[in-house]
Protein backbone atom coordinates (compact mmCIF):
# COMPACT_ATOMS: atom_id res chain seq x y z
CA UNK A 1 0.00 0.00 0.00
CA UNK A 2 1.42 2.92 -0.86
CA UNK A 3 0.25 5.58 1.87
CA UNK A 4 3.19 8.15 1.51
CA UNK A 5 3.83 10.15 3.72
CA UNK A 6 3.71 11.54 7.51
CA UNK A 7 2.02 14.91 7.73
CA UNK A 8 3.95 16.49 11.16
CA UNK A 9 3.17 19.47 10.49
CA UNK A 10 -0.49 18.78 10.32
CA UNK A 11 -0.83 21.20 7.55
CA UNK A 12 -2.41 18.78 5.05
CA UNK A 13 -2.32 20.41 1.80
CA UNK A 14 1.05 21.00 -0.25
CA UNK A 15 3.47 18.63 1.00
CA UNK A 16 7.27 18.14 0.75
CA UNK A 17 8.68 14.49 0.60
CA UNK A 18 10.09 13.53 3.64
CA UNK A 19 13.35 10.75 3.31
CA UNK A 20 11.00 7.93 4.45
CA UNK A 21 8.88 8.51 1.52
CA UNK A 22 11.83 8.91 -0.81
CA UNK A 23 13.34 5.78 0.36
CA UNK A 24 9.71 3.81 -0.41
CA UNK A 25 10.19 5.08 -3.89
CA UNK A 26 13.56 3.56 -3.93
CA UNK A 27 11.62 0.67 -2.30
CA UNK A 28 9.12 0.21 -5.04
CA UNK A 29 11.85 0.29 -7.45
CA UNK A 30 13.97 -2.49 -5.86
CA UNK A 31 10.76 -4.62 -5.84
CA UNK A 32 9.71 -4.45 -9.38
CA UNK A 33 13.88 -5.11 -9.91
CA UNK A 34 13.05 -8.14 -7.64
CA UNK A 35 9.68 -9.05 -9.25
CA UNK A 36 11.27 -8.87 -12.66
CA UNK A 37 14.06 -11.34 -11.83
CA UNK A 38 11.96 -13.86 -10.32
CA UNK A 39 9.69 -14.07 -13.31
CA UNK A 40 12.99 -14.51 -15.86
CA UNK A 41 13.94 -17.17 -13.43
CA UNK A 42 10.65 -18.94 -13.58
CA UNK A 43 10.23 -18.27 -17.44
CA UNK A 44 13.73 -19.67 -17.82
CA UNK A 45 13.57 -22.96 -15.59
CA UNK A 46 9.79 -23.66 -17.47
CA UNK A 47 12.11 -22.89 -20.86
CA UNK A 48 14.57 -25.37 -19.19
CA UNK A 49 11.97 -28.03 -18.27
CA UNK A 50 9.70 -27.94 -21.40
CA UNK A 51 13.17 -29.21 -23.13
CA UNK A 52 13.40 -32.33 -21.10
CA UNK A 53 9.63 -33.18 -20.70
CA UNK A 54 6.50 -33.65 -22.86
CA UNK A 55 4.43 -30.73 -23.55
CA UNK A 56 1.54 -32.14 -21.89
CA UNK A 57 3.68 -31.78 -18.48
CA UNK A 58 5.50 -28.84 -19.59
CA UNK A 59 5.04 -26.79 -22.70
CA UNK A 60 7.74 -24.19 -23.92
CA UNK A 61 6.62 -20.84 -22.54
CA UNK A 62 6.27 -19.44 -26.09
CA UNK A 63 3.48 -21.55 -26.58
CA UNK A 64 1.32 -20.84 -23.38
CA UNK A 65 2.17 -17.03 -23.89
CA UNK A 66 0.91 -17.79 -27.56
CA UNK A 67 -1.88 -19.82 -25.86
CA UNK A 68 -2.95 -16.83 -23.25
CA UNK A 69 -2.93 -14.21 -26.49
CA UNK A 70 -5.11 -16.58 -28.39
CA UNK A 71 -7.33 -17.36 -25.27
CA UNK A 72 -7.88 -13.21 -24.59
CA UNK A 73 -9.19 -13.21 -28.61
CA UNK A 74 -11.38 -15.98 -28.87
CA UNK A 75 -12.78 -16.65 -24.43
CA UNK A 76 -12.36 -13.16 -23.38
CA UNK A 77 -16.55 -13.87 -22.37
CA UNK A 78 -15.35 -16.27 -19.89
CA UNK A 79 -13.03 -13.81 -18.14
CA UNK A 80 -16.08 -11.69 -17.92
CA UNK A 81 -18.12 -14.14 -16.37
CA UNK A 82 -15.53 -14.96 -13.74
CA UNK A 83 -15.25 -10.69 -12.86
CA UNK A 84 -19.34 -10.51 -12.82
CA UNK A 85 -19.53 -13.76 -10.73
CA UNK A 86 -17.04 -12.21 -8.38
CA UNK A 87 -18.52 -8.75 -8.31
CA UNK A 88 -21.81 -9.60 -7.78
CA UNK A 89 -21.41 -12.45 -5.14
CA UNK A 90 -18.73 -9.96 -3.38
CA UNK A 91 -21.06 -7.00 -3.52
CA UNK A 92 -23.94 -9.40 -1.85
CA UNK A 93 -21.50 -10.81 0.85
CA UNK A 94 -20.50 -7.08 1.56
CA UNK A 95 -24.18 -5.79 2.19
CA UNK A 96 -25.51 -8.52 3.64
CA UNK A 97 -22.33 -9.51 6.04
CA UNK A 98 -22.06 -6.13 7.35
CA UNK A 99 -25.94 -5.67 7.80
CA UNK A 100 -25.65 -9.11 9.87
CA UNK A 101 -22.56 -8.25 12.11
CA UNK A 102 -24.39 -4.11 12.26
CA UNK A 103 -27.20 -6.58 13.96
CA UNK A 104 -25.04 -8.55 16.05
CA UNK A 105 -23.44 -5.37 17.62
CA UNK A 106 -27.02 -3.16 17.74
CA UNK A 107 -29.47 -5.88 18.98
CA UNK A 108 -28.36 -7.16 22.04
CA UNK A 109 -30.98 -9.83 22.20
CA UNK A 110 -30.16 -11.82 19.10
CA UNK A 111 -26.11 -11.24 19.10
CA UNK A 112 -25.46 -14.74 20.30
CA UNK A 113 -27.67 -16.26 17.99
CA UNK A 114 -25.89 -14.70 14.97
CA UNK A 115 -22.48 -14.82 16.55
CA UNK A 116 -23.19 -18.38 16.52
CA UNK A 117 -24.43 -19.15 13.17
CA UNK A 118 -21.45 -16.81 11.76
CA UNK A 119 -18.85 -18.78 13.69
CA UNK A 120 -20.29 -22.17 12.53
CA UNK A 121 -20.14 -20.64 9.03
CA UNK A 122 -16.48 -19.83 9.17
CA UNK A 123 -15.76 -23.06 10.93
CA UNK A 124 -17.11 -24.61 7.61
CA UNK A 125 -14.49 -25.62 4.88
CA UNK A 126 -15.20 -23.72 1.29
CA UNK A 127 -14.89 -27.46 0.02
CA UNK A 128 -18.35 -28.42 2.01
CA UNK A 129 -20.30 -25.28 0.74
CA UNK A 130 -18.85 -26.15 -2.94
CA UNK A 131 -20.58 -30.04 -2.80
CA UNK A 132 -23.71 -28.84 -0.84
CA UNK A 133 -24.45 -26.03 -3.32
CA UNK A 134 -24.04 -29.05 -6.28
CA UNK A 135 -26.38 -30.82 -4.27
CA UNK A 136 -28.90 -28.10 -3.66
CA UNK A 137 -29.19 -26.31 -7.02
CA UNK A 138 -29.34 -26.88 -10.90
CA UNK A 139 -28.95 -23.24 -11.40
CA UNK A 140 -25.48 -23.26 -12.15
CA UNK A 141 -25.15 -19.51 -11.37
CA UNK A 142 -26.99 -19.92 -7.93
CA UNK A 143 -24.71 -22.67 -7.19
CA UNK A 144 -21.27 -19.93 -7.67
CA UNK A 145 -23.30 -17.52 -6.32
CA UNK A 146 -24.15 -19.28 -2.83
CA UNK A 147 -20.80 -21.05 -2.19
CA UNK A 148 -19.12 -17.58 -2.33
CA UNK A 149 -22.03 -15.74 -0.33
CA UNK A 150 -21.34 -18.48 2.45
CA UNK A 151 -17.58 -18.20 2.34
CA UNK A 152 -16.98 -14.36 2.26
CA UNK A 153 -20.34 -13.31 4.89
CA UNK A 154 -18.92 -14.39 7.80
CA UNK A 155 -16.16 -11.91 7.41
CA UNK A 156 -18.23 -8.75 7.07
CA UNK A 157 -20.46 -9.72 9.82
CA UNK A 158 -17.08 -10.27 11.73
CA UNK A 159 -14.98 -6.97 11.53
CA UNK A 160 -18.22 -4.81 11.25
CA UNK A 161 -19.26 -6.24 14.33
CA UNK A 162 -16.14 -5.40 15.97
CA UNK A 163 -15.99 -2.21 14.00
CA UNK A 164 -19.04 -0.67 15.91
CA UNK A 165 -17.77 -2.43 18.69
CA UNK A 166 -14.85 -0.19 18.83
CA UNK A 167 -17.13 3.25 17.89
CA UNK A 168 -16.13 5.65 20.76
CA UNK A 169 -18.68 5.86 23.41
CA UNK A 170 -17.44 9.27 23.73
CA UNK A 171 -18.74 10.19 20.04
CA UNK A 172 -21.78 8.34 20.78
CA UNK A 173 -22.78 10.17 23.54
CA UNK A 174 -22.04 13.73 21.43
CA UNK A 175 -24.22 12.71 18.62
CA UNK A 176 -26.73 11.51 21.20
CA UNK A 177 -27.18 15.26 22.37
CA UNK A 178 -28.53 16.75 19.31
CA UNK A 179 -31.67 14.11 20.29
CA UNK A 180 -31.14 11.91 16.71
CA UNK A 181 -33.22 9.31 15.40
CA UNK A 182 -31.85 5.49 15.41
CA UNK A 183 -31.87 5.92 11.39
CA UNK A 184 -30.16 9.56 11.83
CA UNK A 185 -27.66 7.74 14.18
CA UNK A 186 -26.53 4.70 11.75
CA UNK A 187 -26.17 7.19 9.02
CA UNK A 188 -23.99 9.93 10.34
CA UNK A 189 -22.25 7.98 12.85
CA UNK A 190 -22.02 4.01 12.54
CA UNK A 191 -22.08 3.87 8.79
CA UNK A 192 -19.33 6.30 7.98
CA UNK A 193 -17.73 4.34 11.32
CA UNK A 194 -17.47 1.06 9.50
CA UNK A 195 -16.76 2.05 5.86
CA UNK A 196 -12.88 1.55 7.17
CA UNK A 197 -13.69 -2.00 8.40
CA UNK A 198 -15.61 -3.14 5.43
CA UNK A 199 -12.75 -1.59 2.97
CA UNK A 200 -10.39 -3.34 5.08
CA UNK A 201 -12.15 -6.70 4.87
CA UNK A 202 -12.72 -6.52 1.11
CA UNK A 203 -8.98 -5.96 0.70
CA UNK A 204 -8.03 -8.84 2.90
CA UNK A 205 -10.79 -11.37 0.81
CA UNK A 206 -10.26 -10.08 -2.54
CA UNK A 207 -7.30 -12.51 -3.62
CA UNK A 208 -9.20 -15.41 -2.19
CA UNK A 209 -12.30 -14.67 -3.59
CA UNK A 210 -11.07 -14.60 -7.21
CA UNK A 211 -9.64 -17.90 -6.27
CA UNK A 212 -12.40 -19.19 -5.01
CA UNK A 213 -14.81 -17.93 -7.91
CA UNK A 214 -12.37 -19.72 -10.30
CA UNK A 215 -12.70 -23.07 -7.82
CA UNK A 216 -16.37 -23.05 -7.60
CA UNK A 217 -16.74 -22.63 -11.56
CA UNK A 218 -14.51 -25.59 -11.81
CA UNK A 219 -16.77 -27.83 -9.82
CA UNK A 220 -19.86 -25.94 -10.75
CA UNK A 221 -20.64 -24.54 -14.13
CA UNK A 222 -19.18 -24.76 -17.29
CA UNK A 223 -18.55 -21.13 -18.35
CA UNK A 224 -15.58 -18.96 -16.41
CA UNK A 225 -12.31 -18.72 -15.90
CA UNK A 226 -12.23 -22.02 -13.36
CA UNK A 227 -14.35 -23.87 -16.26
CA UNK A 228 -12.39 -23.43 -18.92
CA UNK A 229 -8.99 -24.11 -17.39
CA UNK A 230 -10.78 -27.47 -15.76
CA UNK A 231 -11.53 -27.99 -20.02
CA UNK A 232 -7.89 -27.53 -20.47
CA UNK A 233 -6.83 -29.61 -17.65
CA UNK A 234 -9.15 -32.85 -19.24
CA UNK A 235 -7.80 -32.01 -22.56
CA UNK A 236 -4.37 -32.08 -21.26
CA UNK A 237 -3.52 -28.77 -23.07
CA UNK A 238 -0.91 -27.71 -20.14
CA UNK A 239 -0.41 -24.28 -22.15
CA UNK A 240 -3.79 -23.48 -21.47
CA UNK A 241 -3.99 -23.99 -17.96
CA UNK A 242 -0.78 -22.30 -17.83
CA UNK A 243 -2.60 -19.41 -19.99
CA UNK A 244 -5.63 -18.85 -18.03
CA UNK A 245 -3.22 -19.46 -14.53
CA UNK A 246 -1.86 -16.17 -15.91
CA UNK A 247 -4.68 -14.27 -16.40
CA UNK A 248 -5.93 -15.16 -13.28
CA UNK A 249 -3.01 -13.88 -11.78
CA UNK A 250 -3.43 -10.52 -13.35
CA UNK A 251 -7.41 -10.40 -12.84
CA UNK A 252 -6.54 -10.43 -9.08
CA UNK A 253 -3.69 -7.91 -9.26
CA UNK A 254 -6.45 -5.80 -10.88
CA UNK A 255 -8.89 -6.38 -8.77
CA UNK A 256 -6.06 -5.61 -6.00
CA UNK A 257 -5.79 -2.62 -7.39
CA UNK A 258 -8.99 -1.64 -7.65
CA UNK A 259 -10.14 -2.18 -4.24
CA UNK A 260 -6.75 0.05 -2.98
CA UNK A 261 -7.92 3.16 -5.01
CA UNK A 262 -11.21 2.96 -3.63
CA UNK A 263 -9.88 2.88 -0.12
CA UNK A 264 -7.62 6.00 -0.95
CA UNK A 265 -10.62 7.88 -2.04
CA UNK A 266 -13.07 6.86 0.58
CA UNK A 267 -10.34 6.72 3.17
CA UNK A 268 -9.17 10.56 2.20
CA UNK A 269 -10.10 11.95 6.10
CA UNK A 270 -7.85 9.58 7.28
CA UNK A 271 -4.30 11.20 8.79
CA UNK A 272 -1.41 8.70 7.52
CA UNK A 273 0.33 7.07 10.28
CA UNK A 274 3.57 6.00 9.90
CA UNK A 275 4.86 3.50 12.38
CA UNK A 276 8.65 3.04 12.86
CA UNK B 1 -33.57 28.20 45.24
CA UNK B 2 -32.14 31.10 43.49
CA UNK B 3 -32.80 31.70 39.81
CA UNK B 4 -31.66 35.33 39.42
CA UNK B 5 -34.79 37.43 37.66
CA UNK B 6 -36.67 35.86 35.30
CA UNK B 7 -37.73 32.67 34.20
CA UNK B 8 -36.00 29.24 35.24
CA UNK B 9 -33.86 27.80 32.37
CA UNK B 10 -32.73 25.07 34.50
CA UNK B 11 -33.92 23.41 37.78
CA UNK B 12 -32.37 20.47 40.31
CA UNK B 13 -34.64 19.69 43.23
CA UNK B 14 -33.20 17.22 45.55
CA UNK B 15 -31.52 15.30 43.26
CA UNK B 16 -29.65 11.96 43.92
CA UNK B 17 -27.94 10.07 41.52
CA UNK B 18 -26.71 6.58 42.88
CA UNK B 19 -24.92 4.10 40.98
CA UNK B 20 -25.21 1.20 43.06
CA UNK B 21 -24.35 1.86 46.57
CA UNK B 22 -21.89 4.92 45.90
CA UNK B 23 -23.90 8.41 45.88
CA UNK B 24 -22.44 10.22 42.67
CA UNK B 25 -24.70 13.24 43.04
CA UNK B 26 -26.77 14.18 46.35
CA UNK B 27 -29.47 16.34 47.40
CA UNK B 28 -28.33 18.68 44.89
CA UNK B 29 -30.28 21.61 44.71
CA UNK B 30 -29.87 24.56 42.24
CA UNK B 31 -31.24 26.60 39.43
CA UNK B 32 -29.72 28.43 36.26
CA UNK B 33 -32.21 31.71 35.28
CA UNK B 34 -32.14 31.97 31.18
CA UNK B 35 -29.41 34.27 29.80
CA UNK B 36 -27.15 33.38 33.15
CA UNK B 37 -23.39 32.08 33.08
CA UNK B 38 -23.07 29.90 35.85
CA UNK B 39 -20.05 27.83 36.41
CA UNK B 40 -19.48 24.38 38.51
CA UNK B 41 -16.33 23.84 40.49
CA UNK B 42 -15.47 21.06 42.30
CA UNK B 43 -12.47 18.56 42.72
CA UNK B 44 -12.13 14.98 41.02
CA UNK B 45 -15.02 12.70 41.36
CA UNK B 46 -17.42 15.35 43.13
CA UNK B 47 -20.07 14.57 40.81
CA UNK B 48 -20.22 17.33 38.39
CA UNK B 49 -20.04 15.61 35.15
CA UNK B 50 -22.86 13.24 36.81
CA UNK B 51 -24.91 16.47 36.72
CA UNK B 52 -24.49 17.48 33.54
CA UNK B 53 -25.47 14.57 32.66
CA UNK B 54 -28.59 14.66 34.37
CA UNK B 55 -29.35 17.85 32.32
CA UNK B 56 -28.45 16.28 29.26
CA UNK B 57 -30.94 14.04 29.62
CA UNK B 58 -28.99 10.96 28.70
CA UNK B 59 -29.22 9.51 32.24
CA UNK B 60 -32.21 9.75 34.88
CA UNK B 61 -31.98 11.05 38.35
CA UNK B 62 -32.41 8.28 41.27
CA UNK B 63 -34.41 10.71 42.61
CA UNK B 64 -35.39 14.35 42.70
CA UNK B 65 -36.49 16.18 39.79
CA UNK B 66 -34.15 17.59 36.87
CA UNK B 67 -35.78 20.37 34.69
CA UNK B 68 -34.90 22.22 31.71
CA UNK B 69 -37.43 24.86 30.21
CA UNK B 70 -40.18 23.16 32.51
CA UNK B 71 -39.21 19.72 30.72
CA UNK B 72 -37.93 16.51 32.33
CA UNK B 73 -34.87 15.94 29.92
CA UNK B 74 -34.61 12.12 30.03
CA UNK B 75 -38.53 11.53 29.40
CA UNK B 76 -39.10 14.07 27.31
CA UNK B 77 -35.88 13.57 25.41
CA UNK B 78 -36.93 14.69 22.31
CA UNK B 79 -38.74 17.47 23.32
CA UNK B 80 -35.67 19.37 23.96
CA UNK B 81 -34.35 18.82 20.27
CA UNK B 82 -32.24 22.05 19.14
CA UNK B 83 -33.16 23.39 22.89
CA UNK B 84 -29.48 22.37 24.28
CA UNK B 85 -26.05 21.47 23.23
CA UNK B 86 -23.08 19.98 24.27
CA UNK B 87 -19.11 20.79 24.30
CA UNK B 88 -16.77 18.69 26.31
CA UNK B 89 -13.66 18.05 27.42
CA UNK B 90 -12.33 16.67 24.12
CA UNK B 91 -13.54 17.78 21.16
CA UNK B 92 -15.62 14.65 20.23
CA UNK B 93 -15.29 15.57 16.42
CA UNK B 94 -16.08 13.11 13.46
CA UNK B 95 -12.80 12.43 11.81
CA UNK B 96 -14.86 11.77 8.34
CA UNK B 97 -16.48 15.14 8.68
CA UNK B 98 -14.29 18.28 7.28
CA UNK B 99 -14.18 21.35 10.32
CA UNK B 100 -17.45 22.74 8.22
CA UNK B 101 -19.36 19.55 8.06
CA UNK B 102 -19.06 18.74 11.63
CA UNK B 103 -20.30 22.08 12.61
CA UNK B 104 -23.10 20.97 10.40
CA UNK B 105 -23.82 17.72 12.46
CA UNK B 106 -26.70 19.18 14.38
CA UNK B 107 -28.56 21.42 11.95
CA UNK B 108 -28.21 18.60 9.71
CA UNK B 109 -30.00 16.40 12.66
CA UNK B 110 -32.34 19.44 12.71
CA UNK B 111 -33.18 18.70 9.28
CA UNK B 112 -31.95 21.81 7.92
CA UNK B 113 -31.10 22.27 4.12
CA UNK B 114 -27.96 21.88 2.93
CA UNK B 115 -26.90 25.26 1.39
CA UNK B 116 -27.96 26.74 4.84
CA UNK B 117 -26.40 24.27 6.92
CA UNK B 118 -22.96 25.46 5.20
CA UNK B 119 -23.59 29.01 5.49
CA UNK B 120 -24.06 28.89 9.03
CA UNK B 121 -21.64 26.06 9.86
CA UNK B 122 -18.92 28.46 8.19
CA UNK B 123 -20.45 31.57 9.86
CA UNK B 124 -19.84 29.80 13.90
CA UNK B 125 -16.86 28.95 12.33
CA UNK B 126 -16.02 32.83 11.83
CA UNK B 127 -17.22 33.62 15.33
CA UNK B 128 -14.98 31.01 17.00
CA UNK B 129 -12.14 32.64 14.67
CA UNK B 130 -11.69 30.41 12.23
CA UNK B 131 -11.52 31.58 8.93
CA UNK B 132 -10.28 30.54 5.23
CA UNK B 133 -11.81 28.22 2.48
CA UNK B 134 -8.96 26.51 3.10
CA UNK B 135 -8.82 25.74 7.15
CA UNK B 136 -12.83 25.03 7.18
CA UNK B 137 -12.17 22.32 4.64
CA UNK B 138 -9.43 20.71 6.75
CA UNK B 139 -10.47 17.50 8.79
CA UNK B 140 -9.25 17.58 12.45
CA UNK B 141 -6.31 15.76 12.27
CA UNK B 142 -5.48 18.68 10.08
CA UNK B 143 -5.85 20.77 12.69
CA UNK B 144 -4.48 21.66 15.71
CA UNK B 145 -5.89 20.78 19.50
CA UNK B 146 -6.86 24.66 19.93
CA UNK B 147 -8.90 24.82 16.70
CA UNK B 148 -10.69 21.90 17.39
CA UNK B 149 -11.59 23.01 20.25
CA UNK B 150 -13.15 25.89 18.61
CA UNK B 151 -14.92 23.45 16.03
CA UNK B 152 -16.59 21.54 18.64
CA UNK B 153 -17.81 24.85 20.61
CA UNK B 154 -18.87 26.31 16.93
CA UNK B 155 -20.86 22.89 16.58
CA UNK B 156 -22.26 23.03 19.50
CA UNK B 157 -23.14 26.76 19.34
CA UNK B 158 -24.70 26.54 15.49
CA UNK B 159 -28.00 24.66 16.36
CA UNK B 160 -28.53 28.63 18.42
CA UNK B 161 -29.70 26.54 21.50
CA UNK B 162 -31.25 28.11 24.55
CA UNK B 163 -29.27 26.17 26.35
CA UNK B 164 -24.79 25.17 26.25
CA UNK B 165 -23.35 22.68 28.53
CA UNK B 166 -19.75 22.82 28.78
CA UNK B 167 -18.08 20.11 30.65
CA UNK B 168 -14.03 21.50 30.88
CA UNK B 169 -14.32 22.07 27.47
CA UNK B 170 -11.20 24.49 27.83
CA UNK B 171 -9.27 22.52 30.58
CA UNK B 172 -7.27 20.46 27.86
CA UNK B 173 -5.54 23.69 25.65
CA UNK B 174 -2.48 25.15 26.69
CA UNK B 175 -2.94 28.63 29.07
CA UNK B 176 -2.35 30.85 25.97
CA UNK B 177 -5.10 29.21 23.82
CA UNK B 178 -7.47 28.48 26.60
CA UNK B 179 -7.47 32.30 27.92
CA UNK B 180 -8.46 33.03 24.30
CA UNK B 181 -10.82 30.98 23.84
CA UNK B 182 -12.44 31.53 27.28
CA UNK B 183 -12.85 34.79 26.58
CA UNK B 184 -14.03 34.62 23.01
CA UNK B 185 -16.46 32.31 24.41
CA UNK B 186 -17.81 34.44 26.92
CA UNK B 187 -18.35 37.38 24.92
CA UNK B 188 -19.67 35.26 22.65
CA UNK B 189 -22.49 34.26 24.25
CA UNK B 190 -23.30 36.81 26.31
CA UNK B 191 -23.61 38.89 23.15
CA UNK B 192 -26.40 35.95 21.47
CA UNK B 193 -28.11 35.82 24.78
CA UNK B 194 -28.21 31.97 25.87
CA UNK B 195 -27.68 30.21 29.15
CA UNK B 196 -24.64 29.01 29.87
CA UNK B 197 -23.78 26.15 32.80
CA UNK B 198 -20.01 25.49 32.26
CA UNK B 199 -17.94 22.77 34.77
CA UNK B 200 -14.69 23.65 35.09
CA UNK B 201 -12.13 22.59 37.79
CA UNK B 202 -10.29 25.85 38.44
CA UNK B 203 -11.14 28.62 40.57
CA UNK B 204 -10.09 31.33 38.28
CA UNK B 205 -11.49 30.10 34.92
CA UNK B 206 -15.03 30.57 36.94
CA UNK B 207 -14.57 33.62 38.61
CA UNK B 208 -13.16 34.90 35.17
CA UNK B 209 -15.89 33.80 33.23
CA UNK B 210 -19.22 33.06 35.10
CA UNK B 211 -22.25 35.37 36.63
CA UNK B 212 -22.40 32.69 39.49
CA UNK B 213 -20.02 29.86 40.81
CA UNK B 214 -21.89 26.78 42.52
CA UNK B 215 -19.28 24.76 44.70
CA UNK B 216 -20.04 21.27 44.65
CA UNK B 217 -18.47 18.99 47.46
CA UNK B 218 -18.00 14.92 47.38
CA UNK B 219 -21.08 13.57 47.03
CA UNK B 220 -21.92 16.37 44.64
CA UNK B 221 -23.94 18.43 46.79
CA UNK B 222 -24.13 22.56 46.92
CA UNK B 223 -21.49 23.80 49.22
CA UNK B 224 -21.61 26.91 48.47
CA UNK B 225 -22.71 29.34 45.65
CA UNK B 226 -20.67 32.76 44.85
CA UNK B 227 -22.30 35.52 42.78
CA UNK B 228 -20.24 37.10 40.16
CA UNK B 229 -20.69 41.38 39.18
CA UNK B 230 -18.56 42.93 36.36
CA UNK B 231 -16.84 45.47 38.92
CA UNK B 232 -15.30 42.45 41.13
CA UNK B 233 -13.67 40.57 38.35
CA UNK B 234 -11.40 43.76 38.65
CA UNK B 235 -10.78 43.70 42.41
CA UNK B 236 -8.01 41.60 43.40
CA UNK B 237 -8.77 41.57 46.50
CA UNK B 238 -12.44 40.65 46.18
CA UNK B 239 -11.15 37.76 43.87
CA UNK B 240 -8.17 36.21 46.08
CA UNK B 241 -10.67 36.25 49.34
CA UNK B 242 -13.57 34.40 47.01
CA UNK B 243 -10.81 32.22 45.55
CA UNK B 244 -10.13 30.72 49.22
CA UNK B 245 -13.12 30.40 49.86
CA UNK B 246 -14.17 28.30 47.58
CA UNK B 247 -10.78 26.49 47.86
CA UNK B 248 -12.52 25.70 51.42
CA UNK B 249 -15.78 24.91 49.97
CA UNK B 250 -14.42 22.48 47.22
CA UNK B 251 -12.19 20.40 49.52
CA UNK B 252 -12.05 21.13 52.89
CA UNK B 253 -8.56 22.01 54.65
CA UNK B 254 -5.71 20.70 52.11
CA UNK B 255 -5.27 22.80 48.93
CA UNK B 256 -7.08 21.17 45.79
CA UNK B 257 -4.00 19.74 43.80
CA UNK B 258 -5.03 21.31 40.48
CA UNK B 259 -4.77 24.61 42.59
CA UNK B 260 -1.43 24.17 43.50
CA UNK B 261 -0.38 22.51 39.73
CA UNK B 262 -1.81 26.25 38.62
CA UNK B 263 0.03 27.96 40.93
CA UNK B 264 3.31 26.11 39.55
CA UNK B 265 2.52 26.88 35.98
CA UNK B 266 1.68 30.48 36.28
N1 LIG C 1 -21.51 5.55 34.88
C1 LIG C 1 -21.00 5.48 36.12
N2 LIG C 1 -21.01 4.30 36.80
C2 LIG C 1 -20.52 4.22 38.05
N3 LIG C 1 -19.98 5.24 38.71
C3 LIG C 1 -19.93 6.43 38.11
C4 LIG C 1 -20.43 6.62 36.79
N4 LIG C 1 -20.24 7.90 36.43
C5 LIG C 1 -19.64 8.49 37.49
N5 LIG C 1 -19.45 7.62 38.49
C6 LIG C 1 -18.88 7.93 39.81
O1 LIG C 1 -19.52 9.06 40.31
C7 LIG C 1 -18.61 9.95 40.92
C8 LIG C 1 -18.69 11.31 40.28
O2 LIG C 1 -18.22 11.23 38.94
P1 LIG C 1 -18.22 12.45 37.95
O3 LIG C 1 -17.72 11.97 36.64
O4 LIG C 1 -19.54 13.10 37.97
O5 LIG C 1 -17.14 13.40 38.65
P2 LIG C 1 -16.59 14.80 38.15
O6 LIG C 1 -16.90 15.78 39.21
O7 LIG C 1 -17.05 15.09 36.79
O8 LIG C 1 -15.02 14.53 38.17
P3 LIG C 1 -13.89 15.04 37.12
O9 LIG C 1 -13.53 16.42 37.54
O10 LIG C 1 -12.78 14.08 37.34
O11 LIG C 1 -14.47 14.96 35.74
C9 LIG C 1 -17.25 9.30 40.80
O12 LIG C 1 -16.95 8.66 42.02
C10 LIG C 1 -17.41 8.30 39.70
O13 LIG C 1 -16.58 7.19 39.92
MG1 LIG D 1 -16.15 15.22 34.83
Amino acid sequence: MARSGTDRSGEGAPRVRTPGEAERRGGFRRDLIANLWVIAALIAGMQFWSMVAPPYIMPPPATSLETTGTVLQEDWRHILYTITRLVVSVGFALVVGSLIGALMAMIRPIQPYLMSIVVIDTGIPALSWMLFSVFWFKDPETRVFFILAMILIPFYALNVYDGIRALSRDLVEMVETFRPTRIEVFRHLILPHVVPYILMTTKSIIGYATRMTAFAELVSVNTGMGARMGLAQNNLAMDGVIAWTILLVFLNLAVQGLVSLAEKSLLRWRPEVEVR
Amino acid sequence: MTAAGGAAMIVLDRVDKRFGDHYAVRDLSFAVAKGEIVAIVGRTGAGKSTALHMIMGVMPPSAGTVRVEGLDPYADFKALKGKLSVSFQTDRLLPWRTAWENVALGLQIMGRDAPTRRAEAIRWLENVKITGAENVAKYPHQLSGGMRQRVSLARALAVDPELVLLDESFSQLDHVTSKALRSDFTELVRRVKKTCVLITHRIDDALEMADRVIVLAAPARLALEVRVRPEDRADPAWLRDRHRRIAEAMGGEEAPAEEVADGLRH
